[in-house]
């Protein structure tokens, strides 16, 4: 009898996942929630820009005390200001409504505060007081350099282009360590997204009751294998569904977006780096489902899960406690326990990889060694789950299912 | 001189032995089931028949001997037309009826259509066609037994295996259970069935293995356990006093009732006899086949005394 259950349990898992409703929401919730706050930073930048901008050149009537010198009356005068002749009078006038503001710059404007008095205008809009006054100050004395570069140069608007070599040839820096770091993003994001989601995945067949039925219709290792590939399948369309917006906000309205120009020509791809990143990447994910569905398979509920799953998750982000380490000194103790402990081995090492401070031996030994707790973890994990899983209401005893007849 | 063909047993366990972390749950268990028989699988709670049907069925690996069906141990993926209704009953509960049943027909090897074409023609048939799209938590206990039901006996199996079939069903449910036992029974499937109801036993079995302590304690027809354990039973109506006899043991004795289970094969004549002679007045003096239920009484009366001892 031809059978293609596994076809059969991808498709059953994928759908009913992909056509319930809390699926969309769980899944749509976090980039709407992006999508928000970028356009409220976006709207706020926006406003916050303007306003500063029409604060700068705000028309309000003023005068000002200059101690300083540095004052350019011609540049006061365009902004509608005036000298005061008489700081006392002035200040009067100001608190009389007579006149909008008064500026005082000190004999030292750099160690001294420059004191503004103005009529109240609300809360937000008194910030023109300072704003026109710190314009005055800034564009007198650029005026003063009388050259706009290094009036530029003054302000820090440099831009400074590094090459760098190694072993004879131009190394990639910086450029060269962000694309292995994309198989980084992509294990958290699929651990994150769908680690909850394996335990959970097997334990429902336990709390429903189902084991008994499923594992007479079906071998475990093909349930426990079409149920890792169908997260991982539910896992790309949530990345697709957090991504495909990006891209085409990034794309068509990022002009719009005001956001930065990304000039991905500059990255250098080292295809030994990648090929290692690609290979922890599937190490680690297979290493972490095994071991995760393991944990469903043994106990009973979701949230004695939780108790197991929850340090298992933690140790995924433990190597960054120590990356000025892991990037720094590979050899410091503490990173090559990280780089050779099972669940710590992923980031460490994809870390390494990426800064380049992982050797070829080193890289071969984990990606092995993630392969095989591959193997190990899933055989396991089927195997708690032939047994455990009957287990509906109690703890499996590890020992004792290990001790059965295999 | 006839021809005489010998079939192979749909079911074959031998010397089955099984133990969990230094707990010996089956002993030495062997029993065959014949091709076409309804087989009742009894025992006391906790004697181990569950355990048993799970290494029948490979999901527990047994210690040691052998568990066939067909001839070979069972494995999911050869495609065996076996039907299994196991005693911790649940399915899918956040999916709907009609999903959950295309799923397992699928998963027993029909094709989609066919499988929810068989699901329809199901529900239809035990008033649940409505119910169709709802999800299985929006059904009752009883109707999600029936969906239960169908999930099992949807491949049309050579091989049914009931573990307390009518667990939660009312007798309106109950019935028709029975009626789509009888059913499969008729389309030729082999029906192993694990019950504490005595009566259902007594009326669709042909054969049945008593477990106790982990070994058979009796296996065969109703007929030859009933009479291994005295096979019949003497209902009295009577004054006087019952005296002792090898004949007979006294299993109820009431002012003016009594019930005798005769011992060996005695003639009852013998034994009305010997109470007439002893000046006993008999009022009124009926034969019958000791029940199964009685049966079940006598093997693990005394197993639930000391465990409650």
């Amino acid at each position: 009898m031809g059978r293609h259950n596994l076809g059969t349990v991808i498709s059953f898992e994928v759908i009913r996942t992909l056509t319930k409703k809390r699926f969309w929401i769980a899944t749509l919730v976090v980039p709407l929630a992006l999508i928000i706050v970028i356009g409220l930073v976006v709207w706020s930048n926006e406003t916050t820009s303007r306003q500063v901008s029409e604060q700068k050149t705000a028309e309000f009537t003023f005068t000002y005390v200059d101690d300083s010198g540095y004052v350019d009356p011609a540049v006061a005068t365009a902004l509608g200001g005036a000298e005061a002749t008489d700081r006392e009078q002035a200040l009067e006038d100001v608190k009389a409504g007579r006149i909008d503001a008064l500026f005082e710059y000190p004999s030292d404007p750099v160690t001294q505060p420059t004191m503004v008095y103005g009529v109240d205008s609300g809360v937000f809009e008194n910030g023109k007081y300072a704003a026109v006054a710190r314009h005055i100050l800034v564009t007198s004395s650029q005026a003063r350099i009388g050259d706009e570069t290094v009036a530029a140069l003054v302000q820090g608007n440099v831009s400074v282009t590094s090459t760098t070599y190694k072993d004879g040839g131009e190394s990639g820096g910086m450029n060269e360590v962000f694309p292995p770091l994309i198989f980084l993003l992509i294990f958290y994001v699929v651990i994150i997204l769908l680690g909850n989601q394996m335990v959970t995945s097997l334990l429902e067949e336990k709390e429903n009751r189902v084991t008994e039925m499923i594992l007479t219709s079906l071998d475990p290792t093909t349930l426990v294998i079409g149920k890792v590939v169908s997260l991982f399948i539910i896992g790309v369309v949530q990345i697709v569904v957090f991504v495909v917006p990006i891209i085409i906000g990034y794309v068509f309205f990022r002009t719009t977006l005001n956001l930065p120009y990304l000039d991905l020509s500059h990255l250098v791809v080292n295809p030994g780096s990648m090929i290692v990143g690609a290979l922890l990447f599937v190490g680690g994910f297979t290493a972490f489902t095994g071991t995760l569905v393991a944990i469903g398979a043994v106990m009973p509920t979701i949230r004695d899960a939780g108790q197991v799953f929850a340090p298992l998750m933690i140790m995924i982000f433990v190597p960054f406690y120590a990356i000025s380490l892991v990037v720094s000194d590979p050899h410091a103790l503490i990173v090559q326990v990280f780089t050779y402990f099972p669940y710590t081995a992923t980031v460490t090492v994809m870390l390494r990889n990426a800064f380049g401070t992982v050797s070829p031996l080193e890289a071969t030994i984990v990606i092995v060694e993630q392969f095989v707790l591959s193997v190990v973890m899933l055989r396991l994990a089927v195997r708690l789950f032939r047994y455990g899983s009957i287990s509906y209401t109690q703890k499996v005893s590890i020992r004792a299912v290990l001790s059965s007849p295999k | 001189m006839t021809e005489e063909t010998v079939t192979e047993p749909l079911v074959h366990i031998q010397n089955f032995r099984m133990d969990f972390g230094g707990n010996t749950v089956v002993s030495d268990l062997s029993f065959d089931i014949d091709r076409g028989e309804t087989f009742g699988f009894l025992g006391s709670n906790g004697s181990g028949k569950t355990t048993t049907i799970r290494a029948l069925l490979g999901i527990y690996k047994p210690t040691s001997g052998t568990l066939h069906i067909n001839g070979r141990e069972f494995r999911p993926e050869d495609g065996e037309k076996l039907g299994y209704l196991p005693e911790e009953r649940g399915l899918y509960k956040a999916e709907s009826v009609i999903d959950v049943m295309t799923y397992f027909g699928r998963l027993k090897g029909l094709n989609k259509r066919a499988a929810a074409a068989w699901s329809m023609e199901y529900l239809e048939r035990v008033a649940l066609t409505d119910k169709a799209k709802l999800r299985i938590d929006k059904l009752s206990g009883g109707e999600q037994q029936k969906v239960q039901l169908g999930v099992t006996i949807m491949n049309e199996p050579e091989l049914l295996i009931l573990d307390e079939p009518t667990k939660g069903f009312d007798p309106v449910n109950r019935r028709l259970l029975m009626e789509i036992i009888e059913a499969q029974k008729n389309a030729g499937a082999t029906v192993l069935m694990v019950t504490h109801q005595m009566e259902e036993v007594e009326r669709l079995c042909d054969r049945v293995v008593l477990l106790k302590d982990g070994k058979a304690e009796a296996y065969g027809t109703i007929a030859e356990v009933q009479d291994k354990y005295g096979g019949t039973v003497i209902r009295l109506e009577y004054s006087g006093e019952i005296p002792d006899s090898a004949h007979y043991e006294v299993t109820l004795r009431g002012k003016r009732q009594a019930e005798l289970t005769v011992v060996g094969h005695v003639d009852e004549a013998v034994i009305l006899r010997e109470l007439v002679d002893a000046g006993v007045m008999v009022r009124s003096f009926q034969t019958a086949k000791i029940s199964m239920d009685d049966i079940f009484v006598r093997v693990y009366g005394e197993q639930h005394e000391a465990a409650e001892a």
